[in-house]
């Protein structure tokens, strides 16, 4: 037993105590550097504050030039699997054109008339500040789902600014050095956003799940009334760190309708796929209600009314388009009517003609038939009808002489 | 003459690889982000530093962990000095397993591996459920420890391979 022991603590002061060859500390003397690092780093020590500056400027930039390889692998890998879908996506693409193109105008309408009625409740933000900023490192470790980006407070950034990758909300500055920063993803467990689902307008907070979607929390369970789309996940504006209406995700109801705490929003952007974010801090549009805003309110009203016009005359001209179709196809319908009863009207009367030529033929030939039935008789029985000194007959070319020829002489 | 000394060269690169390939890991972690799979990730440089200080201790020193530490700590957003402490108890847990161990095994190296980024990712949850007030998935620690594990008995073959058969090391493994 005794034995066993001083074995165990012989091992273990070999392995932590013992310089191995090439060695220049021994194990346990770095061991207990690493923890005065983090207990100084966790006080804020000013030495270990520009130790670690100074080491994340050297890490961030060497970081971009190691992990080239990997991006040229990815970049080739996207561009390989896009070709490969290119043709399914570019179908789904033409047929959600299609459709986006006739939305497209009520939307601009009832973009420009929410604007009217944020600045009449004083809640319209503007992006007062957007920096175009491109990704670092994008290394998302188990801890931490953040990616570092190569705009610092050189260029402006401060902390809480919001993220967006082409208008869709990815993250928020969490740290800020003066070439770089660093963004935490809305993928992140500890990403904490206030969001409103709409339709339906329940407010919720969403944190990070995993790497593409994230979860609702603090959410009062809710039956939604029966809806075919999506149900899509904005910012709610709540605390005043983001502007209201982000977009960020869709929540895929199916046939549950439910929401409650634990439903996983899937996000718009591939937040693996990132390279280029713009970096928005938003404020208040300050409207004094001046004569220029009220200018301005006239000239919006204007906009929005030459809007409403031209959608009018658009349903009108699509109303009439519609009536001018139908006249047409009905147009058309009597007209192959007529055209099939004329035709069969031409067979009628060619029919009759016909008809007409065989029983004027057939009278002809029965007159002749006649004719030579009593020349043929008249040879036989002329001299008994015809009249003379001895035959009391008829006279030659009379009704009564034809008569008496057919009847083969006079009765007696 | 010329040839040796060309080989000689080619020799002290390849002996650099183990370190090169620590650093690359912790400036840019090879995880396979970039294949979109929600649920795989694993610590590349666990493996590597478990490994190396277990088979062939001087490829790789202690100091260049701890300063691959600081990096990884700098690249990650952790606290700095706590990946540091992490490389070098894991140092410390295989330069134990090397002391007592008489025949190896890699079933054994693996079991004391695991066993060890178990402890080590526990005081990392400590640290940073209870110190840092971090939230953390248990889930995704779960998948990370897990898949570590098993590309253990990958990794390990491979560079058993790199070193019998591209540096000549007949020892090790």
């Amino acid at each position: 037993m005794e034995a066993s022991r001083d074995d165990f603590v012989i091992a273990l002061r070999s392995a932590f105590l013992k310089k191995g060859t090439q060695q220049r500390f021994s194990l346990l003397s770095l061991i207990f550097f690493s923890i005065i690092l983090l207990i100084l780093g966790s006080f804020n020590f000013k030495v270990i504050d520009y130790v670690k500056i100074t080491i994340k400027e050297i890490v961030y930039r060497s970081s971009f030039i190691v992990s080239g390889p990997e991006n040229f692998l990815k970049k080739n890998y996207i561009i390989v699997n896009s070709h490969l879908k290119l043709y399914e996506k570019n179908k789904k693409n033409v047929a959600e054109l299609n459709l986006l193109r006739g939305k497209d105008l009520s939307q601009k309408i009832i973009i420009l008339e929410n604007i009217k009625y944020k600045k009449l409740i004083d809640d319209y933000y503007i992006a007062d500040n957007e920096i175009v900023a491109k990704v670092l490192i994008d290394k998302q470790s188990p801890y931490l789902r953040s990616i570092v980006i190569n705009k610092g407070s050189k260029n402006n950034i401060k902390l809480g600014m919001a993220v967006l990758d082409e208008g869709y909300l990815v993250g928020k500055i969490v740290e800020v050095n003066f070439f770089t920063s660093r963004v935490l993803l809305i993928s992140d467990i500890n990403s904490k956003i206030p969001v409103s689902l709409q339709p339906g307008d329940i407010q919720a907070i969403m944190s990070g799940k995993h790497k593409r979607g994230g979860v609702l929390q603090y959410i009062r369970d809710k039956n939604l009334p029966e809806i075919n789309e999506e149900i899509q996940v904005l910012t709610s504006g709540a605390g005043g760190l983001f502007k209201s209406g982000i977009p960020i995700g869709v929540i895929d109801t199916g046939k549950d309708l439910e929401i409650d705490s634990g439903k996983v929003v899937n996000f718009h952007r591939d937040l693996s796929q990132l390279k280029y974010l713009k970096i928005v801090s938003f404020m208040k549009e300050e409207i004094i209600l001046d004569q220029i805003s009220k200018n301005n309110s006239e000239v919006l009203d204007d906009v929005i009314n030459s809007a409403n016009d031209q959608q009018e005359t658009l349903r009108i001209l699509l109303e009439q388009k519609k009536i001018a179709d139908e006249i047409r196809v009905k147009i058309q319908k009597e007209n192959n009517f007529l055209r099939n009863e004329s035709i069969k009207l031409k067979k009628e009367s060619n029919f009759l003609r016909n008809e007409n030529v065989r029983l004027k033929n057939d009278q002809k030939n029965k007159i002749q038939d006649e004719e030579m039935k009593f020349l043929k008789m008249n040879v036989y029985y002329g001299h008994k009808c015809r009249k003379n000194l001895i035959n009391n007959g008829y006279k030659v070319d009379t009704a009564e002489y034809r008569k008496c020829v057919l009847n083969k002489g006079l009765k007696k | 003459m010329n040839k040796i000394s060309q080989n000689n060269i080619i020799q002290n690169i390849l002996k650099y690889i183990p370190i090169i390939l620590l650093f690359i890991s912790v400036l840019n972690e090879f995880d396979f982000n970039n294949l979109g799979l929600i649920y795989f990730s694993f610590n590349f440089s666990y493996i590597l530093i478990f490994y190396y200080s277990l088979k062939k201790s001087e490829s790789l020193g202690y100091i260049y962990i701890f300063i691959a530490g600081l990096f990884n700590d700098v690249v990650t957003g952790t606290p700095i000095g706590i990946s540091s402490l992490v490389y070098l108890i894991l140092c410390g847990a295989a330069a134990y397993l090397r002391n007592i161990t008489l025949r190896p095994s890699l079933i054994k190296d693996a079991i004391f591996f695991l066993i060890t980024i178990l402890i080590i990712n526990s005081l990392l949850f400590i640290y940073s459920g209870f110190i840092l007030n971090y939230e953390l998935s248990y889930f995704e620690q779960i998948i990370n420890i897990i898949y570590t594990f098993l590309l253990y008995f990958l990794f390990s073959n491979l560079f058993n391979f790199f070193e019998k058969n591209i540096l000549g090391n007949s020892h090790v493994g």
